[in-house]
């Protein structure tokens, strides 16, 4: 059983090796994996990278990428005689706009400054410091127990990082607590929404920590198999964690480690549709209940954490809960925040949970142009105006101001950008990562792309007469995250900025937000 | 997978649903209890046969506690929970949802979705509670005009994605022949390669078009929209010895499409093969025998009025039987008719030829 | 069957023998894949890798014809294992000693080499069907239609009683009916020893009851069985035949011997819907109607009642069988009763049959799961699972059995194990499926399945004409190389007309039931074109 269980969860990395989805590499598979062809051949049709893959340059087309000039830079690509391909967020808003190259190495065009915090031994993931081998917490996880450890991290308050914010240690709790012995740890390293690239940070500059989270969580809830889900487009990332995993083959050594590479799916970044793809299926969220901790990975107890949450953990052993409770205001602890568009030096800011957006500004070097807007946690947080720029950026303050901090993707927006347009590129994101299992989304995001497309090109209000209801019914009707906020966007541009949807003369663009 | 199968079956409590207290038992769903206790909750993706998928959405209900609408077809139910399956938030999620369905869906000129030979129970629910109005999304769906198959036909403008079809194929026939494929709006009920169902593991048994819901899978040699006057007959399958239950569809005085019985109620629980729901057409063949035939002098079968060849039969059979006794005779019956026609046939050749040389064909 | 349909999907585990479930029964096998999907463990004993093989959890591919080995050897196990059910054995058997003598011999090791199963897997298998209590047992025509059919089926039954898997949801012995209506027509009595409702016809007082009821003498002998029919039929001792819905020149085996009998009969008379092989040696041909032209009622493998309703009329001047019959015998100088319908033919049956005393028509159309015989009145709602009050009348008798080996084997000659059998998409001689484009598209011609050394051996490859002959004949079919026969074996369907598999097979019988070998006979595989060079 087990052994057809693990045939087939080849068939992703199977597919990619073949080079791509044609009937020959199918039926091929399909016998290799011993799984069905038109399984296989539905699967594969999944994934961008698998279906799709081939010579031609992956032009970024999310938020920072297009304020940057995604559309001019491509034109050009395309007059130098490229083929050019536009693709959802590439992970790089600080590099915008960002571009894969016919090898899929990353190419950056615009050589603006970047920034990360500075090193401070002080911060629990100092990424600007020297990297942590030391596997300290692990050692001290060790020493304090099992119990313990769930212990301190309830002290910590540490909340989850991947954006539900959910606090860690029910998670850990609820997976010691399964009857079912044989239990997963998966890290989602699947980072792919617009405004976000902290993960990736982790990986280049502290994996180590991300590691040793995972051996503190397999140690803790007594698992033997360590998942590592990582992007795909993430060549780099992946170059990097390898070494690191080779740096660190004694401390690693207790557990079986799989890394298992993303094949161009944003929404894999869900934990259950991470868990379909795992399994070599398409990547379709599943019904909840029953959770991952109960029924994850093939069908087993699984803890999944996202990197940056893992990162957190050796120092809450080493230093204490308390110590990294203490370090947020009014949430607990330190968080990266991602912060792109209109500033200065855009990076990643280790800060205290719970900053304000100047205070985020102030350390990526200020502000470009006239502030108009930003966007708090990524696409699915929507946009807030400037008069919101008091709000501690923390999951509380947001979610009560009908935002999120989500990941703390914060892209700033200043006012030479025309809302409507942004929403745009917004829903156009959702539209082509929506999985299609469920109508609300597959249907509503398609829905109000379209409809905002027109109204940006005839300037009728009338072409969004329904999209309340239609973000309304997404909300409330669909199966995962992913369309419950697709229509955020527009709903937070069209809430604060309704100038922008005015009726507009036919040549489209004479009224800005 | 045993697990769920252990549960203690006569743990009863007690649910309310829509205020109405009633009982229910561990591993149940709300869509069950509800069932139960003649509460209709509309749904398109479920098929009791499969397991619940909740991805149509059209069965939310408000369950007590829970922030979101949940999926009556797969929610479990427990003691105390209190369920809501009209309010004005299911009304508004209906109303929308639906419009959003018939946005990305082939309408007719009254704006409905288009009904086909099978009922279009998207059609129903639109009629039902009258949907938002919602331009046109144009999904780019693929389908397979190419496949040459003989019975089964996919309209992609009549899908809704539900995917009762590829779970029908998967978890009941398990052949795995179509599956979801493409992403997105893109996404689309498919065969690897896109080849033709007779050039993949299919066994054209038309249990997709059987749970489809909204007619996307139509029958191809069947009437495309069945005429009003078209009559159900309930009959039992002329093959094997499963012995299912069949709805024949009579069309001015013919055959006109074979449909297995509403899941549940029969042996073979909504499900046929390809012989019992495709192979009628020998019913109105023109190969069938029409007239009775007699070999004449010149060695030849002959049309015959039926009068005479039941004499010339009945003399020529008696006539062996005076020449060379009973023993020297011979009946086979059928194991393909009917019990009452093998009763008759043994009883012919046990009176008039007084004969225990009688045996069905099948003789095993 | 002794269980129902429905309890399959409740299976804890499934002995699946001679039995190729996916094609000849698919409904039955999609119960088993849900049982299977909700756990139940599945064994697949059968000569080819068939389909329900690739979802068992294992696959025990025998020889053909080496059944009662593999049984006895299982037994074997059983008793040396001490896993039988002393209880149900001591309460509703006898002669369990004499049986459990008889298959101390059969030691899985030995089994292992005449049956090519392994000991351990036989072990493993007799073990997990001692100690599962809803383990069923499947089979139909791969362990009847042998010369040792009669013993296969003997041999089931004994790992049934001495396990006690009787008389219990999910369990039991089931044997899957081939066609719709083989149980209907045994019930009926259409068969040389039974009159309707199993009742003998050698039992004066049986007969006198029918005599009785039909105001005529009867014959106090058992009749002839059909492949003895057959046979005394090509001796020229059969003169006069009345032949209804069957095609015997296609269906029976060794063809070419009933052909010539048929040549030589003094009158044949034959009842179909469409012409057929046999329709060509007919004085008189009836035509009929099909299943959805008439009344009545069909009886399912698990012994369900069900009605057949007449949904159109019979083509042109056809006419329904049982109205034929009727007229037929009144020609015959028999008064048979004028029927107004087929409710009042089963009327007069119910009342001579005890079985199915309750059942009628009216009662029948109110159900639409039927009614599964034994039902014994009015009150009675039919019996889903046999013996359960009391698993047996009486005690049921152990049945040793020993094996013999099948009647023709392969040799120098003839080097190759032919068995034949129906598929998914034709059914029996085809008459009606092979008029459906479907099957057609799918299955167009005949074709024999042969394993890829076999025919690398022999140098055919795959999609091309071979020339198949045994003793008794020679046909053309297609070759289709596969991995799913054991070496040695060949595999071919029985129902295309211009190609027929049972100008081949062997009509050696059981000596008990006379059911032919259609799954064993030798057979010699030859390329028909030249081997091309290079």
């Amino acid at each position: 059983m087990l052994e057809t269980t693990a045939q087939r969860e080849r068939v992703l990395k199977l597919l990619e090796e073949e080079g791509g989805v044609t009937e020959e590499s199918v039926r091929r598979v399909a016998r290799e994996a011993n799984v069905p062809e038109a399984e296989v051949w539905g699967a594969g049709l999944f994934y961008t990278l698998i279906n799709n893959p081939g010579d031609r340059v992956r032009v970024c087309d999310g938020l920072s990428c297009q304020m940057a000039g995604a559309d001019a830079l491509t034109e050009r690509l395309e007059s130098q005689g490229k083929t050019c391909e536009r693709v959802s967020c590439l992970g790089q808003c600080d590099l915008a706009p960002a571009t894969l190259d016919e090898q899929m190495k990353l190419v950056t065009y615009e050589g603006r400054p970047t920034g990360v915090t500075p090193d401070d031994p002080e911060l629990p993931m100092n990424l600007g410091g020297e990297m942590d081998r030391s596997y300290a917490g692990l050692a001290r996880a060790r020493e304090m127990g099992a119990e313990a450890v769930i212990d301190e991290l309830e002290a910590s308050g540490l909340q989850g990082r991947g954006g539900a914010g959910f606090p860690a240690h029910f998670k850990w709790r609820s997976l010691r607590s399964q009857a079912e012995t044989e239990r997963y740890i998966v890290c989602n390293a699947d980072e792919g929404e617009p405004g976000t690239f902290k993960d990736r940070e982790v990986l280049l500059r502290q994996p180590h920590l991300m590691l040793e989270g995972l051996a503190i969580a397999a140690w803790t809830v007594e698992a033997k198999d360590i998942y590592i889900y990582i992007r795909g487009e993430f060549g780099n990332e992946r170059r990097n964690l390898d070494r690191a995993m080779e740096e660190a083959r004694e401390q690693l050594s207790c557990f079986n480690w799989h890394v298992v590479d993303g094949h161009g799916a944003y929404i894999c970044g869900e934990e259950t549709a991470l868990l379909e793809s795992l399994e070599g299926k398409r990547g379709m969220p599943r019904l909840k209940p029953p959770f991952p901790t109960e029924q994850g990975f093939r069908g087993k107890p699984t803890l999944m954490q996202n990197v940056e949450t893992l990162a957190c953990i050796p120092a809450i052993l080493s230093r204490g809960g308390a110590w990294f409770k203490g370090l947020g205001r009014n949430e607990p602890g330190t968080k990266l925040y991602c912060i792109s568009g209109h500033v200065k030096t855009p990076g990643v800011y280790e800060l205290p949970l719970g900053v304000t957006l100047d205070e985020l500004v102030e350390a990526a070097g200020g502000y470009e142009g006239t502030p108009m807007a930003f966007s708090p946690g990524g696409a699915s947080s929507g946009f807030l105006p400037m008069d919101q720029r008091e709000l501690p950026l923390d999951f509380k303050s947001l979610a009560g101001a009908g935002s999120m901090l989500g990941s703390a993707g914060v892209v700033v927006l200043n006012d030479t950008v025309d809302m409507a347009v942004a929403s745009a590129w917004q829903l156009v994101f959702f539209e082509r990562e929506s999985c299609g299992q469920c109508a609300p989304c597959r249907i509503g995001t398609r829905y109000l792309r379209r409809q905002l497309d027109r109204y940006v090109q005839i300037g009728d209000p009338a072409s969004l007469a329904q999209a309340d209801d239609v973000g309304w019914e997404m909300e409330e009707g669909s199966i995962c995250g992913l369309g419950m906020v697709a229509a955020k966007p527009l709903e937070a541009a069209r809430k604060y900025f309704p100038e922008a949807f005015e009726t507009r003369n036919s040549n489209g663009s004479s009224k800005r937000g | 997978m045993s697990e769920a199968r252990q549960l203690p079956e006569d743990e009863l409590f007690e649910v309310e649903i829509n205020g109405r207290t009633c009982e229910a038992r561990e591993g149940e769903t709300v869509f069950e209890v509800a069932a139960r206790q003649g509460v209709e909750i509309p749904v398109l993706c479920h098929d009791t046969r499969l397991e619940p998928a909740g991805a149509c959405r059209v069965c939310l209900v408000e369950v007590e506690g829970q922030r979101r609408l949940q999926p009556g077809c797969a929610w479990k139910v427990s003691a105390g929970m209190k369920i809501t399956t009209e309010s004005d938030r299911i009304e508004k999620h209906r109303r929308v949802l639906y419009g959003l369905y018939l946005a990305d869906h082939k309408l007719d000129d009254a704006g409905l979705p288009v009904e086909t030979a099978n009922a279009n129970q998207l059609r129903m629910l639109a009629e039902k509670t009258p949907p938002l109005q919602l331009e046109a999304v144009e999904a780019p769906r693929r389908g397979r005009p190419e496949d040459e198959n003989p019975y089964i036909k996919f309209d992609p403008e009549l899908c809704i994605l539900c995917a009762r079809c590829t779970r029908y194929c998967d978890e009941i026939e398990a052949v795995n022949a179509i599956t979801l494929a493409w992403r997105g709006s893109e996404t689309t009920i498919s065969t690897a390669g896109e080849r033709g169902l007779l050039d993949t593991s299919c066994e054209l048994c038309g249990g997709c078009i059987d749970t489809c819901p909204t007619g996307a899978l139509i029958e191809k040699k069947a009437p495309q929209i069945l005429p009003a006057h078209a009559e159900k007959v309930r009959s039992t399958c002329n093959f094997c010895g499963v012995g299912c239950q069949l709805d024949l569809h009579v069309v001015d005085g013919k055959v006109a499409k074979v449909t297995s019985p509403p899941v549940g109620e029969t042996v073979n629980d909504g499900n046929l093969c390809v012989k019992g729901r495709f192979a009628y057409d020998f019913v109105h063949h023109e190969d069938r025998l029409t007239e009775p035939l007699i070999r004449r002098e010149d060695g030849e079968l002959h049309p015959a009025s039926w009068e005479e060849a039941i004499e010339v039969a009945a003399k020529g059979l008696l006539g062996v039987k005076e020449r060379h006794g009973s023993d020297a005779m011979g009946f086979v019956s059928s194991s393909r008719c009917t019990v009452e026609e093998n009763y008759l046939m043994q009883k012919l050749s046990r009176t008039a030829f007084r004969t225990n040389n009688i045996h069905q064909c099948a003789a095993t | 069957m002794t269980n129902s349909i429905d309890e399959i999907r409740d299976t804890e585990m499934m002995f699946v023998i001679g039995s190729n479930t996916s094609e000849a029964h698919p409904i039955i096998a999609m119960e088993m894949k849900k049982a299977v999907g909700r756990g139940s463990r599945l064994i697949v004993a059968d000569p080819r890798a068939i389909w329900m093989a690739g979802i068992a959890e294992k696959h025990m591919q025998l020889h053909p014809g080496t059944d009662v080995w593999l049984l006895n050897a299982m037994a074997h196990v059983i008793v040396t294992e001490d896993l039988v059910d002393h209880d149900f054995i001591a309460a509703h058997t006898e002669r369990f000693e004499e049986y459990r003598e008889s298959v101390l011999s059969y030691t899985p090791e030995e089994a292992e080499k005449i049956t090519g199963v392994p000991a351990q897997d036989i072990r493993d298998v007799a073990r997990l069907y001692a100690t599962t209590e809803k383990a069923g047992i499947y089979y139909t025509l791969g362990i009847t239609e042998h010369t040792h059919g009669t013993d296969n089926v003997y041999a089931l039954a004994n790992l049934v009683l001495m396990t006690g898997h009787l008389g219990k949801p999910s369990a039991g012995m089931n044997p899957l009916r081939g066609q719709n209506n083989v149980q209907g027509a045994n019930d009926a009595g259409a068969t040389p020893v039974f009159y309707p409702g199993y009742q003998n016809v050698t039992d004066p007082a049986v007969r006198k009851k029918f005599e009785q009821a039909w105001g005529v003498e009867l014959d106090p002998n058992d009749g002839l069985n059909l492949n003895v029919m057959m046979k005394e039929l090509a001796k020229g001792k059969i003169k006069g035949m009345y032949v209804m819905g069957e095609d015997i020149v296609i269906s029976e085996p060794n063809v070419s011997q009933i052909e010539k009998g048929l040549n030589q009969i003094e009158f044949l008379v034959c009842q179909e819907i469409f012409h057929n092989l046999t329709t060509q040696y007919a004085d008189v041909v009836f035509p009929s109607s099909c299943f959805a032209e008439k009344d009545g009622v069909f009886t399912n493998s698990d012994r369900r009642v069900q009605r057949v309703r007449k949904a159109v009329d019979p083509p042109g001047n056809a006419r329904e069988d049982w109205r034929i019959l009727a007229d037929m015998a009144r020609a015959c100088g028999y008064p048979m009763p004028h029927y107004e319908n087929p409710g009042e033919i089963y009327d007069e049956m119910a009342a001579l049959t005890p079985k199915v005393a309750g059942i009628s028509h009216e009662r029948l159309d109110e159900r639409p799961r039927g009614l599964q015989w034994p039902c014994t009145d009015s009150d009675h709602e039919g019996t889903p699972t046999l013996h359960q009050d009391g698993p047996i009348v009486g005690k049921a008798g152990f049945q040793p059995v020993a094996y013999r080996p099948s009647d023709e084997m392969p040799d120098d000659e003839y080097p190759l194990v032919l068995s034949t059998g129906r598929t998914l998409y034709h059914y029996n001689a085809a008459t009606q499926t092979r008029r459906s484009a479907g099957p057609v598209a799918k299955q167009a011609r005949n074709f024999i399945e042969i394993h890829r050394k076999d025919a690398g051996k022999l140098g055919i490859s795959d999609g091309e004409t071979v020339r198949v002959s045994s003793r008794r004949g020679s046909v053309e079919a297609m070759a289709m190389v596969s991995p799913r026969p054991r070496r040695g074996c060949v595999w071919m369907p029985m129902h295309f007309a211009e190609s027929r598999a049972n100008e081949l097979t062997n009509d050696a019988g059981d000596p008990i039931t006379q059911t032919a070998e259609y799954k064993v006979c030798a057979v010699r595989v030859e390329a028909l074109t030249p081997e091309p060079v290079g």
